[in-house]
Protein backbone atom coordinates (compact mmCIF):
# COMPACT_ATOMS: atom_id res chain seq x y z
CA UNK A 1 0.00 0.00 0.00
CA UNK A 2 2.72 2.50 -0.95
CA UNK A 3 0.42 5.53 -1.15
CA UNK A 4 -0.31 5.16 2.56
CA UNK A 5 3.22 4.32 3.74
CA UNK A 6 4.52 7.82 4.18
CA UNK A 7 1.19 9.51 4.79
CA UNK A 8 0.79 11.61 7.90
CA UNK A 9 -2.80 10.98 8.90
CA UNK A 10 -5.11 13.04 10.98
CA UNK A 11 -7.42 10.97 13.15
CA UNK A 12 -10.40 11.95 11.00
CA UNK A 13 -8.65 11.09 7.73
CA UNK A 14 -7.65 7.74 9.14
CA UNK A 15 -11.17 6.90 10.31
CA UNK A 16 -12.59 7.92 6.94
CA UNK A 17 -10.11 5.66 5.12
CA UNK A 18 -10.86 2.65 7.33
CA UNK A 19 -13.15 0.73 4.91
CA UNK A 20 -10.36 0.62 2.32
CA UNK A 21 -7.57 0.10 4.87
CA UNK A 22 -9.34 -2.86 6.48
CA UNK A 23 -9.84 -4.45 3.07
CA UNK A 24 -6.14 -4.18 2.27
CA UNK A 25 -4.85 -5.24 5.69
CA UNK A 26 -3.35 -8.72 5.95
CA UNK A 27 -6.09 -10.94 7.38
CA UNK A 28 -8.17 -7.82 8.04
CA UNK A 29 -5.85 -7.11 11.00
CA UNK A 30 -5.06 -3.42 10.74
CA UNK A 31 -3.77 -3.19 14.31
CA UNK A 32 -0.95 -5.60 13.49
CA UNK A 33 0.33 -3.51 10.57
CA UNK A 34 3.42 -1.54 11.63
CA UNK A 35 2.63 1.18 9.07
CA UNK A 36 -0.31 2.25 11.22
CA UNK A 37 1.35 1.92 14.60
CA UNK A 38 2.00 5.68 14.86
CA UNK A 39 -1.52 6.81 14.01
CA UNK A 40 -3.02 4.18 16.32
CA UNK A 41 -0.73 5.36 19.12
CA UNK A 42 -1.54 9.04 18.51
CA UNK A 43 -5.33 8.60 18.13
CA UNK A 44 -6.67 6.54 21.03
CA UNK A 45 -10.25 6.78 19.79
CA UNK A 46 -9.23 5.44 16.37
CA UNK A 47 -7.25 2.66 18.05
CA UNK A 48 -10.33 1.67 20.07
CA UNK A 49 -12.49 1.77 16.98
CA UNK A 50 -10.07 -0.46 15.07
CA UNK A 51 -9.82 -2.84 18.02
CA UNK A 52 -13.62 -3.12 18.29
CA UNK A 53 -14.20 -3.56 14.55
CA UNK A 54 -11.52 -6.26 14.35
CA UNK A 55 -13.11 -7.97 17.33
CA UNK A 56 -16.55 -7.91 15.70
CA UNK A 57 -15.14 -9.37 12.46
CA UNK A 58 -13.31 -12.12 14.38
CA UNK A 59 -16.40 -13.02 16.40
CA UNK A 60 -18.47 -13.10 13.19
CA UNK A 61 -16.33 -15.96 11.86
CA UNK A 62 -17.61 -18.10 14.72
CA UNK A 63 -21.15 -17.70 13.41
CA UNK A 64 -20.44 -19.81 10.31
CA UNK A 65 -21.10 -23.00 12.27
CA UNK A 66 -24.66 -22.62 13.55
CA UNK A 67 -25.58 -23.61 17.08
CA UNK A 68 -29.19 -24.37 17.86
CA UNK A 69 -30.83 -22.92 14.77
CA UNK A 70 -32.51 -25.60 12.66
CA UNK A 71 -35.50 -25.70 10.33
CA UNK A 72 -38.67 -27.26 11.73
CA UNK A 73 -38.72 -31.04 11.88
CA UNK A 74 -41.46 -31.36 9.24
CA UNK A 75 -39.48 -29.54 6.55
CA UNK A 76 -37.80 -32.71 5.27
CA UNK A 77 -41.24 -34.30 4.83
CA UNK A 78 -42.35 -31.35 2.70
CA UNK A 79 -39.21 -31.61 0.57
CA UNK A 80 -39.69 -35.37 0.11
CA UNK A 81 -43.33 -34.89 -0.94
CA UNK A 82 -42.35 -32.17 -3.39
CA UNK A 83 -39.64 -34.35 -4.91
CA UNK A 84 -42.00 -37.35 -5.19
CA UNK A 85 -44.74 -35.31 -6.87
CA UNK A 86 -42.29 -33.83 -9.39
CA UNK A 87 -40.67 -37.22 -10.06
CA UNK A 88 -44.09 -38.79 -10.71
CA UNK A 89 -44.94 -36.04 -13.23
CA UNK A 90 -41.66 -36.54 -15.16
CA UNK B 1 -27.86 -12.61 -11.84
CA UNK B 2 -24.80 -14.64 -12.68
CA UNK B 3 -24.97 -18.14 -11.29
CA UNK B 4 -21.35 -18.96 -10.68
CA UNK B 5 -21.62 -22.10 -8.64
CA UNK B 6 -18.44 -23.85 -9.63
CA UNK B 7 -15.74 -21.22 -9.23
CA UNK B 8 -13.20 -22.49 -6.70
CA UNK B 9 -12.44 -20.04 -3.92
CA UNK B 10 -9.40 -20.93 -1.80
CA UNK B 11 -10.76 -19.30 1.35
CA UNK B 12 -13.96 -21.24 1.07
CA UNK B 13 -12.11 -24.58 0.92
CA UNK B 14 -10.33 -23.53 4.10
CA UNK B 15 -13.56 -22.49 5.81
CA UNK B 16 -15.64 -25.35 4.45
CA UNK B 17 -13.63 -28.53 4.97
CA UNK B 18 -15.27 -31.76 3.77
CA UNK B 19 -17.71 -33.31 6.25
CA UNK B 20 -17.40 -36.98 7.21
CA UNK B 21 -19.69 -39.10 5.05
CA UNK B 22 -20.44 -36.26 2.65
CA UNK B 23 -18.47 -37.51 -0.38
CA UNK B 24 -20.08 -40.93 -0.26
CA UNK B 25 -23.58 -39.48 0.21
CA UNK B 26 -22.95 -37.08 -2.64
CA UNK B 27 -21.99 -39.83 -5.08
CA UNK B 28 -24.93 -42.00 -4.09
CA UNK B 29 -27.35 -39.08 -4.24
CA UNK B 30 -26.13 -38.24 -7.74
CA UNK B 31 -27.06 -41.80 -8.69
CA UNK B 32 -30.58 -41.29 -7.40
CA UNK B 33 -30.32 -42.85 -3.93
CA UNK B 34 -33.05 -41.10 -1.86
CA UNK B 35 -31.46 -42.08 1.47
CA UNK B 36 -28.23 -40.42 0.39
CA UNK B 37 -30.07 -37.21 -0.45
CA UNK B 38 -31.70 -37.36 2.97
CA UNK B 39 -28.20 -37.66 4.46
CA UNK B 40 -27.05 -34.56 2.55
CA UNK B 41 -30.07 -32.71 3.94
CA UNK B 42 -29.22 -33.82 7.48
CA UNK B 43 -25.61 -32.72 7.06
CA UNK B 44 -26.36 -29.28 5.63
CA UNK B 45 -29.84 -28.24 6.80
CA UNK B 46 -28.63 -26.14 9.74
CA UNK B 47 -26.14 -24.08 7.79
CA UNK B 48 -28.46 -23.55 4.83
CA UNK B 49 -31.35 -22.59 7.11
CA UNK B 50 -29.18 -20.28 9.24
CA UNK B 51 -27.83 -18.60 6.11
CA UNK B 52 -31.39 -18.02 4.85
CA UNK B 53 -32.52 -16.77 8.26
CA UNK B 54 -29.65 -14.32 8.55
CA UNK B 55 -30.18 -12.99 5.04
CA UNK B 56 -33.97 -12.73 5.32
CA UNK B 57 -34.49 -12.08 9.04
CA UNK B 58 -37.75 -14.04 8.96
CA UNK B 59 -38.28 -17.63 10.15
CA UNK B 60 -41.11 -18.50 7.78
CA UNK B 61 -39.35 -17.15 4.70
CA UNK B 62 -36.13 -18.85 5.81
CA UNK B 63 -37.93 -22.21 5.95
CA UNK B 64 -39.43 -21.66 2.51
CA UNK B 65 -36.06 -20.74 1.04
CA UNK B 66 -34.38 -23.72 2.74
CA UNK B 67 -36.96 -25.95 1.07
CA UNK B 68 -36.37 -24.18 -2.24
CA UNK B 69 -32.59 -24.56 -1.88
CA UNK B 70 -32.80 -28.32 -1.31
CA UNK B 71 -35.29 -28.80 -4.15
CA UNK B 72 -32.94 -26.83 -6.39
CA UNK B 73 -30.06 -28.94 -5.11
CA UNK B 74 -31.98 -32.13 -5.97
CA UNK B 75 -32.42 -30.93 -9.55
CA UNK B 76 -28.88 -29.57 -9.98
CA UNK B 77 -26.86 -32.14 -8.06
CA UNK B 78 -25.62 -33.75 -11.26
CA UNK B 79 -23.92 -30.52 -12.29
CA UNK B 80 -21.70 -30.40 -9.20
CA UNK B 81 -18.21 -31.23 -10.45
CA UNK B 82 -16.25 -30.85 -7.22
CA UNK B 83 -14.19 -27.83 -8.26
CA UNK B 84 -15.10 -26.24 -4.93
CA UNK B 85 -16.14 -27.68 -1.59
CA UNK B 86 -19.70 -29.00 -1.78
CA UNK B 87 -20.86 -26.71 1.04
CA UNK B 88 -19.35 -23.70 -0.77
CA UNK B 89 -21.29 -24.65 -3.90
CA UNK B 90 -24.49 -25.27 -1.93
CA UNK B 91 -24.16 -21.97 -0.07
CA UNK B 92 -23.61 -20.03 -3.28
CA UNK B 93 -26.68 -21.70 -4.77
CA UNK B 94 -28.64 -20.73 -1.64
CA UNK B 95 -27.38 -17.13 -1.65
CA UNK B 96 -28.39 -16.78 -5.30
CA UNK B 97 -31.88 -18.16 -4.60
CA UNK B 98 -32.37 -15.83 -1.63
CA UNK B 99 -31.22 -12.81 -3.63
CA UNK B 100 -33.55 -13.79 -6.47
CA UNK B 101 -36.36 -14.06 -3.90
CA UNK B 102 -35.54 -10.62 -2.49
CA UNK B 103 -35.57 -9.10 -5.96
CA UNK B 104 -38.92 -10.74 -6.72
CA UNK B 105 -40.26 -9.24 -3.51
CA UNK B 106 -39.71 -5.78 -4.84
CA UNK B 107 -36.05 -5.06 -5.32
CA UNK B 108 -35.98 -6.02 -8.98
CA UNK B 109 -36.80 -2.58 -10.33
CA UNK B 110 -34.24 -0.75 -8.24
CA UNK B 111 -30.61 -1.69 -7.97
CA UNK B 112 -29.57 -3.10 -4.62
CA UNK B 113 -26.91 -0.41 -4.48
CA UNK B 114 -29.62 2.14 -3.85
CA UNK B 115 -31.97 -0.09 -1.94
CA UNK B 116 -29.45 -1.34 0.62
CA UNK B 117 -28.62 2.15 1.82
CA UNK B 118 -30.60 2.52 5.03
CA UNK B 119 -32.24 5.66 6.25
CA UNK B 120 -30.24 8.26 8.17
CA UNK B 121 -31.62 7.16 11.50
CA UNK B 122 -30.49 3.59 10.87
CA UNK B 123 -27.01 4.65 9.84
CA UNK B 124 -24.20 4.44 12.38
CA UNK B 125 -23.32 7.71 14.03
CA UNK B 126 -20.01 9.23 12.95
CA UNK B 127 -18.64 11.24 15.84
CA UNK B 128 -15.00 11.85 15.07
CA UNK B 129 -12.85 12.68 18.03
CA UNK B 130 -15.30 11.60 20.69
CA UNK B 131 -14.40 8.71 22.99
CA UNK B 132 -17.01 6.13 23.83
CA UNK B 133 -16.62 3.16 26.09
CA UNK B 134 -15.07 0.37 24.08
CA UNK B 135 -16.46 -3.11 23.82
CA UNK B 136 -15.63 -5.23 26.82
CA UNK B 137 -14.11 -8.04 24.76
CA UNK B 138 -16.64 -10.49 26.09
CA UNK B 139 -19.18 -10.27 23.28
CA UNK B 140 -20.22 -13.83 22.60
CA UNK B 141 -21.75 -15.33 19.49
CA UNK B 142 -25.28 -15.14 20.93
CA UNK B 143 -24.96 -11.39 21.56
CA UNK B 144 -23.49 -10.85 18.11
CA UNK B 145 -26.16 -13.01 16.44
CA UNK B 146 -28.89 -10.94 18.12
CA UNK B 147 -27.21 -7.70 17.11
CA UNK B 148 -26.84 -8.87 13.49
CA UNK B 149 -30.57 -9.67 13.41
CA UNK B 150 -31.37 -6.03 14.23
CA UNK B 151 -29.21 -4.57 11.43
CA UNK B 152 -30.95 -2.84 8.52
CA UNK B 153 -31.35 -5.44 5.71
CA UNK B 154 -28.68 -4.02 3.40
CA UNK B 155 -26.05 -3.88 6.12
CA UNK B 156 -27.03 -7.36 7.27
CA UNK B 157 -26.67 -8.86 3.79
CA UNK B 158 -23.16 -7.53 3.23
CA UNK B 159 -22.02 -8.35 6.78
CA UNK B 160 -23.31 -11.94 6.59
CA UNK B 161 -21.86 -12.52 3.13
CA UNK B 162 -18.43 -11.05 3.95
CA UNK B 163 -17.72 -11.54 7.64
CA UNK B 164 -19.68 -14.74 8.27
CA UNK B 165 -19.73 -16.56 4.93
CA UNK B 166 -16.30 -15.34 3.84
CA UNK B 167 -17.10 -13.94 0.38
CA UNK B 168 -14.76 -11.34 -1.10
CA UNK B 169 -16.02 -7.86 -1.96
CA UNK B 170 -15.77 -8.52 -5.70
CA UNK B 171 -17.99 -11.60 -5.31
CA UNK B 172 -20.50 -9.68 -3.19
CA UNK B 173 -20.51 -6.83 -5.70
CA UNK B 174 -21.32 -9.31 -8.45
CA UNK B 175 -24.07 -10.96 -6.41
CA UNK B 176 -25.66 -7.70 -5.27
CA UNK B 177 -25.04 -5.93 -8.57
CA UNK B 178 -23.26 -3.07 -6.87
CA UNK B 179 -19.71 -1.70 -6.93
CA UNK B 180 -16.94 -3.19 -4.77
CA UNK B 181 -16.55 0.25 -3.20
CA UNK B 182 -20.19 0.15 -2.17
CA UNK B 183 -19.76 -3.33 -0.70
CA UNK B 184 -16.73 -2.16 1.34
CA UNK B 185 -18.56 0.92 2.52
CA UNK B 186 -21.68 -1.07 3.50
CA UNK B 187 -19.57 -3.57 5.41
CA UNK B 188 -17.82 -0.81 7.34
CA UNK B 189 -21.13 0.83 8.19
CA UNK B 190 -22.53 -2.54 9.25
CA UNK B 191 -19.60 -3.11 11.62
CA UNK B 192 -19.95 0.43 13.02
CA UNK B 193 -23.66 -0.13 13.56
CA UNK B 194 -22.99 -3.46 15.27
CA UNK B 195 -20.45 -1.78 17.55
CA UNK B 196 -23.07 0.82 18.45
CA UNK B 197 -25.73 -1.85 19.17
CA UNK B 198 -23.36 -4.05 21.17
CA UNK B 199 -22.14 -1.12 23.27
CA UNK B 200 -25.72 -0.06 23.99
CA UNK B 201 -26.54 -3.63 25.02
CA UNK B 202 -23.48 -3.81 27.28
CA UNK B 203 -24.41 -0.49 28.86
CA UNK B 204 -28.01 -1.62 29.40
CA UNK B 205 -26.78 -4.85 31.03
CA UNK B 206 -24.49 -2.86 33.35
CA UNK B 207 -27.35 -0.55 34.37
CA UNK B 208 -29.54 -3.58 35.02
CA UNK B 209 -26.85 -5.21 37.15
CA UNK B 210 -26.35 -2.10 39.24
CA UNK B 211 -30.03 -1.94 40.18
Amino acid sequence: MPEHDEKRWTCEEFEKALPELFERAEGGKLSADPRFAAILRDCPQAAELVRDLEYIAETARMLLEPEGEAPSSDLWGKIEREISSKDSIQ
Amino acid sequence: MTQNNTTPVAGHFKRNPPIAGEADALERAKNGDPDAFSKLYALHKRRVYTLCLRMLGNVSEAEDMTQEAFLHLYRKLGSFRGESAFSTWLHRLTVNLVLMHLRKKGLQLVSLEETINPSEEDAPKRDFGSRDPRLSGSVDRVALERAVATLPPGYRLVFVLHDVEGYEHNEIAEMLECSTGNSKSQLHKARLKLREILRQNEHAALVQESK
